[in-house]
């Protein structure tokens, strides 16, 4: 009897332990009282605005709640997350197996494809017909959020990715401040072609204007994709959703990286280097041209990397540096840039699927995306914001708009990431001298089929 | 029957909640991780059972001999620093150091990294190596001898990383090793002294043989934990240039993680699991455990 007793008892503490272990699976919204409805929306960054402007969003929904005399009160809880991109996927996913994910998720286009073939995200195709996107600022825009044919996010802002160039060392080149203000309308007419840039980047490294021509980011990235574009590539067949290995033009991109490493105009251990030195080398100038971001005007006044002055603010920016579209291949060409949209997704597992959809609506608010834009240097994503006065005082965003007519975007397909390591990993090694370009085409060919398997289409 | 159930009640339940925790927290998740290997779990969170594609893929993956090669490279290289130097320390802060206070404070710096966060330390190396002229160890080199900025990082990842790991490691076997040679009964140094034996004489027949459980204790211990360990080198070198410091738990962490493909991660440790159990084997027998359990050397 005793030993049964203490059977019992073992058995009764490890059910203790387990119980503990499991949670309820309740979705992260949750009621203060019973009229107050509270939901989680998550960013990660230093873009804030992301969530608050869904903060003020809730503001907005409650007066038009009170008005209609409805008795519920909608409250945003904003949750910011810092770490890596990967990480911000990762915890999502573990939260969301967990019923502790938020309501609205900000996040990249490009993960679209795992959340909804997850189960993760609900499919959100009202949004497209909503009054709020109806004046979208291009509709290829909604390309970037449809997988499988169904629309999955709400666009939350745009950006271009320009090249900067260095006014100072054009001018030591012997420009003239009319060449210099017209190089972005020479590259956009396609009379400024990849190939004038690299010479132009040899010469000020040559008569030792600048120490480098051209730098690009250090790490894995959609960046290095427009350049495929750029040589008339092709990244996805949308109608086998699956990823293309289109080798003539990755080998057109391999060679690039591989002549601009080869003639000494990138920096010798670019892949090697801390974001914080690129931003170091651009603004104390010491390379001619950058491949950067809109939004590296705001990392730059976030914080100090100018040897002297610190952090530096637009207009500091505009003195010393242009941006322009990446020139095309060929002369005539159409030049190029990519942008990398950002969504926001709705939790499958919320409880108020309506009420978030009605948010959604609500952020897109010409004034709360103005703030957005000018707070972070990001594109607004309806016209209706480009018409405000005050966005068109914003020389660095209205002016540049229209290389969104050039840009690209790359692919929602869940195995997108490993594509993109496997070519960056490709640069990488010709860029360092390890692999000649064809010997990288071969094992990046090799790489690829190991690791898509059958979600790779070969275009020889 | 009776006698066993007396026997075996009070170990029951005193281990008995110990056992429930082990099988939870320890076996559970090597029969998950095992199971997971032959799935094709990617960032949707779905299992389907796919056989052995996880390793055939794994079997032809063009990196698959590099990141081998640098993972025995890697802990055959560090193990040895963790081991030597870890003992090398030791004798000078216990044996060679004459007063206490002075092995102490010796020791008490080579525990510094370990009792700072992993991050710090791997940061303070890659803020000290950092490639372009605004690292520590190139703006030096500018300041005082005029020379252009070096990329150790990136030229040479498999050495910093094995410093890395070596210094922070040799602190353990420091601390294991000192207290093995602090309990030897001091007679037998006088004794030694006495008969006149040389420093290395004293080293080789009374120390070696007296730390033989713990030499054993702290070489398999830091193989095991350098075969899955690879916070270091993802803080440090990420892997990379080109894989040229990736190992196979880094990988697997890559897979897992980084590109979300769950089932091949699992399948990468599971590989890894059975390396570690070969190994283990194998220095078992080479420390001859079986003899050593039978006799006593010293007392």
């Amino acid at each position: 009897m005793k030993k049964l007793r203490i059977l019992l008892a073992m058995i009764f503490a490890a059910v203790l332990v387990l119980a503990g272990c499991g949670g309820d699976k309740d979705s992260g919204s949750k009621s203060v009282d019973e009229n107050t409805i509270v939901l989680k929306a998550q960013t990660a960054g230093g873009e804030v605005t992301r969530v608050d402007n869904l903060v003020k969003a809730a503001e907005i929904l409650n007066k038009e709640l009170e008005e209609k005399g409805e008795d519920i009160r909608v409250k945003v809880e904003p949750m910011y997350f810092e770490g890596s991109w990967q990480d911000y996927a990762k915890q999502f996913m573990l939260a969301h197996q967990a019923g502790k994910e938020p309501d609205i998720y900000a996040t990249g286009h490009e993960n679209i494809g795992w959340l909804a073939d997850g189960g993760y995200i609900i499919p959100l195709d009202d949004l497209k017909d909503s009054e709020a996107y109806a004046d979208i600022v291009y509709p290829v825009l909604w390309d970037a959020v449809t997988y499988k044919g169904k629309i999955w996010g709400a666009l939350q802002d745009i950006e271009h990715r320009p090249v900067y160039y260095n006014k100072d060392m054009l001018r030591e080149l012997g420009w003239s401040d009319e060449e210099i203000d017209s190089l972005s309308e020479q590259v956009k007419n396609g009379e400024f072609t990849l190939e004038d840039m690299t010479k132009l980047a040899e010469e000020a490294v040559e008569k030792g204007i600048a120490e480098h021509g051209i730098v690009h980011r250090p790490v894995e990235g959609t960046d290095f994709h427009y350049m495929l574009y750029n040589f008339g590539g092709q990244l996805y067949d949308a109608d086998k959703n699956k990823i293309v290995f289109d080798k003539k033009a990755v080998e057109k991109q391999l060679g690039y990286f591989a002549e601009i490493a080869e003639k000494g105009l990138i920096p010798e251990n670019l892949t090697n280097m801390e974001w914080s030195n690129i931003h170091r080398t651009v603004l104390n100038g010491k390379t001619l041209f950058y491949y950067g971001g809109l939004w590296n005007i705001f990392n730059w006044g976030e914080d100090p990397y100018h040897d002297e002055l610190g952090k530096v603010d637009y207009e500091w920016v505009k003195e010393h540096f242009g941006m322009m579209l990446v020139p095309a291949a060929e002369k005539g060409g159409k030049p190029v840039t990519l942008s990398h949209p950002f969504v926001y997704v709705i939790s499958s597992n919320t409880e108020h699927p309506d009420i978030c959809k009605r948010l959604l609506e609500i952020v897109a608010d010409p004034e709360l995306q103005l703030k957005h834009a000018i707070d972070t240097f990001h594109l607004p994503i309806t016209k209706d914001v480009t018409e405000l006065e005050e966005f068109q005082k914003q020389e660095a965003l209205y002016e540049t708009m229209y290389m969104l007519e050039y840009t690209t975007f790359v692919p929602n397909h869940e195995d997108f990431p490993a594509y993109s390591q496997a070519v960056f990993e490709a640069i990488q090694a010709v860029e360092l001298g390890k692999k000649t370009v064809e010997e990288a085409m071969a094992d990046l060919e090799v790489q690829l089929k190991n690791d898509l398997g059958d979600q790779l289409i070969i275009k020889e | 029957m009776k006698n066993a159930l007396k026997k075996w009640k009070l170990p029951a339940f005193m281990l008995g909640p110990f056992l429930v925790l082990i099988i939870m927290f320890f076996f559970l998740p090597v029969l998950l991780t095992a199971a997971l290997a032959f799935t094709n779990m990617g960032p949707s969170m779905q299992w389907e059972f796919n056989a052995v594609q996880n390793f055939q893929k794994l079997f032809s993956d063009p990196n698959l001999t590099k990141i081998l090669t640098n993972t025995a490279v890697y802990v055959g290289f560090t193990l040895l620093i963790n081991v030597f130097f870890g003992l090398t320390l030791a004798l000078f802060t216990t044996y060679f150091a004459r007063k206490e206070r002075h092995g102490l404070f010796f020791r008490t710096i080579w525990m510094l990294p370990r009792m700072s966060p992993p991050v710090v330390y791997a940061l303070l190396w890659v803020w000290f190596f950092d490639p372009s002229e605004y690292g520590l160890l190139n703006g030096i080199r500018a300041i005082f001898f005029d020379l252009p900025p070096i990329n150790i990082i990136g030229n040479e990842p498999m050495f910093i990383v094995i410093l890395a790991n070596g210094f922070i490691g040799a602190s353990f076997g420091m601390i294991i090793f000192s207290s093995a040679i602090k309990s030897i009964p001091q007679d037998l140094f006088y004794a030694a002294s006495v008969d006149g034996a040389s420093h290395w004489s004293i080293i080789k027949d009374i120390i070696m043989p007296a730390i033989r459980w713990p030499f054993m204790f702290v070489t398999i211990w830091q193989l095991l934990s350098l075969l899955t360990s690879y916070e270091y080198i993802l803080l440090i070198t990420d892997g990379g240039p080109l894989n040229e410091s990736e190992v196979l738990a880094l990988y697997s962490y890559h897979k897992a993680f980084q590109h979300f493909e769950y089932g091949y991660g699992a399948a990468i440790s599971l590989i890894l699991v059975v390396i570690a159990l070969i190994c283990t084997f194998i220095l078992w027998r080479f420390f001859r455990v079986k003899e050593m359990m039978r006799t006593s050397r010293i007392d």
